[in-house]
């Protein structure tokens, strides 16, 4: 038995660095499967997703009442510009996601003064463009999500073309 | 049985106790909040960078993009009024007043978090469908069936469910006391 005392408590080690890695670990995991769920037009590009339903899910605790529109990205190739464009009278936010999950930059439409509004991302370091809102980021990847408010499911299909003028792309010119 | 295989039995056995560890740790769902009001609870800490690393990864599992408290506070309940877990077989009268916030809803889920098909692909109230009566409250009966009369939220039939609210953008009365707050009432009324 005396034999197993060195083995269990290396076990031990293990479990509790297992643990610890594997907590850390599983935001971005799940970050990484939401980004490739959301991102059907591809990472850098703004999907307008159709309403969430029961065949449709593809994050956790999806709203109904949302029309949700994400764009993935990755920085490595440059700061990303994301212009959005409210919805006259509805609440609406852009909200940019990290890699870790964390939030990074939340603006609904009131804050906006119902007005579209462009802000770039960008790593630390990385040059912009001279004039603009700049949020910054130690992630290159993440998730850029707008939400927008439906009083009733059906008002989509008048709201789809105005929700589709929001955007985002890579900078490529800096002036 | 020599000393490198005990190492090795010791090593994969640590890495699934590690591994089922971490996934029972954050496995809380939103209802692992720290304020309590009735059957709801929430957290503060969502979506924000000062979570720790356990509520973080809670949060993605059980609610993933979810936004900080200025712009949403999701609140969860497992139970009605009474402390019963919900049961998708019974009936209940979700009933209130509207709430402090710039908007609100209320979605079933099931056990998971995901929306579960029902014939009249409802899942949700909000402050924008729901009609008052006179004294200014609003009701729907969430019900596997749908009421001889009232609103109805099909409920999930033959398994547990969860309800989530969300209020966005919540007034400064609200966002001071939360758990003071009067939210949704959920009571059984029969199964």
């Amino acid at each position: 038995m005396r034999n197993w005392l060195g083995p269990l408590l290396f076990g031990l080690l293990v479990a509790a660095a297992a643990t610890w890695a594997a907590i850390g670990a599983i935001p971005y995991g799940l970050m990484k499967i939401a980004s490739d769920r959301l991102g059907q037009s591809g990472v850098n590009t703004m999907s307008h997703g159709n309403l969430a339903n029961p065949d449709r899910q593809p994050v956790v605790r999806p709203s109904p009442d949302l029309a949700y529109s994400s764009c993935p990205y990755d920085l490595s190739a440059g700061p990303l510009a994301i212009d959005v464009m409210p919805v006259p009278g509805r609440y609406s936010s852009l909200s940019v996601f990290d890699a870790a999950t964390d939030v990074i930059f939340v603006r609904n439409d009131v804050e906006a003064a119902g007005k579209p509004f462009r802000i770039i991302l960008a790593r630390e370091g990385q040059a912009v463009p001279a004039g603009v809102e700049v949020v910054r980021t130690n992630h290159d990847r993440g998730i850029a999500l707008i939400r927008l408010l439906l009083k009733d499911p059906k008002e989509i299909g008048g709201l789809d073309a105005m929700r589709r003028q929001s955007s985002c792309a890579t900078v490529t010119k800096l002036k | 049985m020599k000393s490198w295989h005990r190492y090795a039995i010791a090593l994969v056995g640590g890495l699934t106790v590690g591994l089922g560890a971490a996934w029972a740790f954050t496995n809380g769902g939103l209802s692992n909040g720290a304020i309590a009001n009735g059957p709801w609870t929430t957290s503060l800490g969502f979506g924000t960078k000062a979570t720790d690393p356990v509520t973080r990864a809670l949060v993605a599992r059980a609610g993933l993009l979810a936004l900080p408290a200025k712009e949403t506070v999701y609140w969860s309940a497992t139970t009605d009024a009474a402390g019963a877990p919900l049961d998708g077989k019974c009936r209940y009268r979700l009933s209130g007043k509207p709430l402090d916030a710039r908007w609100w809803s209320v979605t079933i889920y099931d056990a998971k978090g995901y929306l579960v098909a029902n014939p009249a692909d409802i899942w949700s109230v909000n402050g924008a469908n729901v009609a008052l009566d006179a004294k200014g409250e609003w009701g729907v009966t969430i019900a596997p069936t749908k009421p001889a009369d009232g609103a109805w939220l099909p409920g999930t039939r033959d398994q547990p469910f969860h309800l989530t609210l969300r209020m966005y953008n919540p007034g400064t009365a609200f966002r001071a006391d939360p758990a003071k707050a009067v939210l949704p009432q959920i009571v059984k009324e029969g199964c």
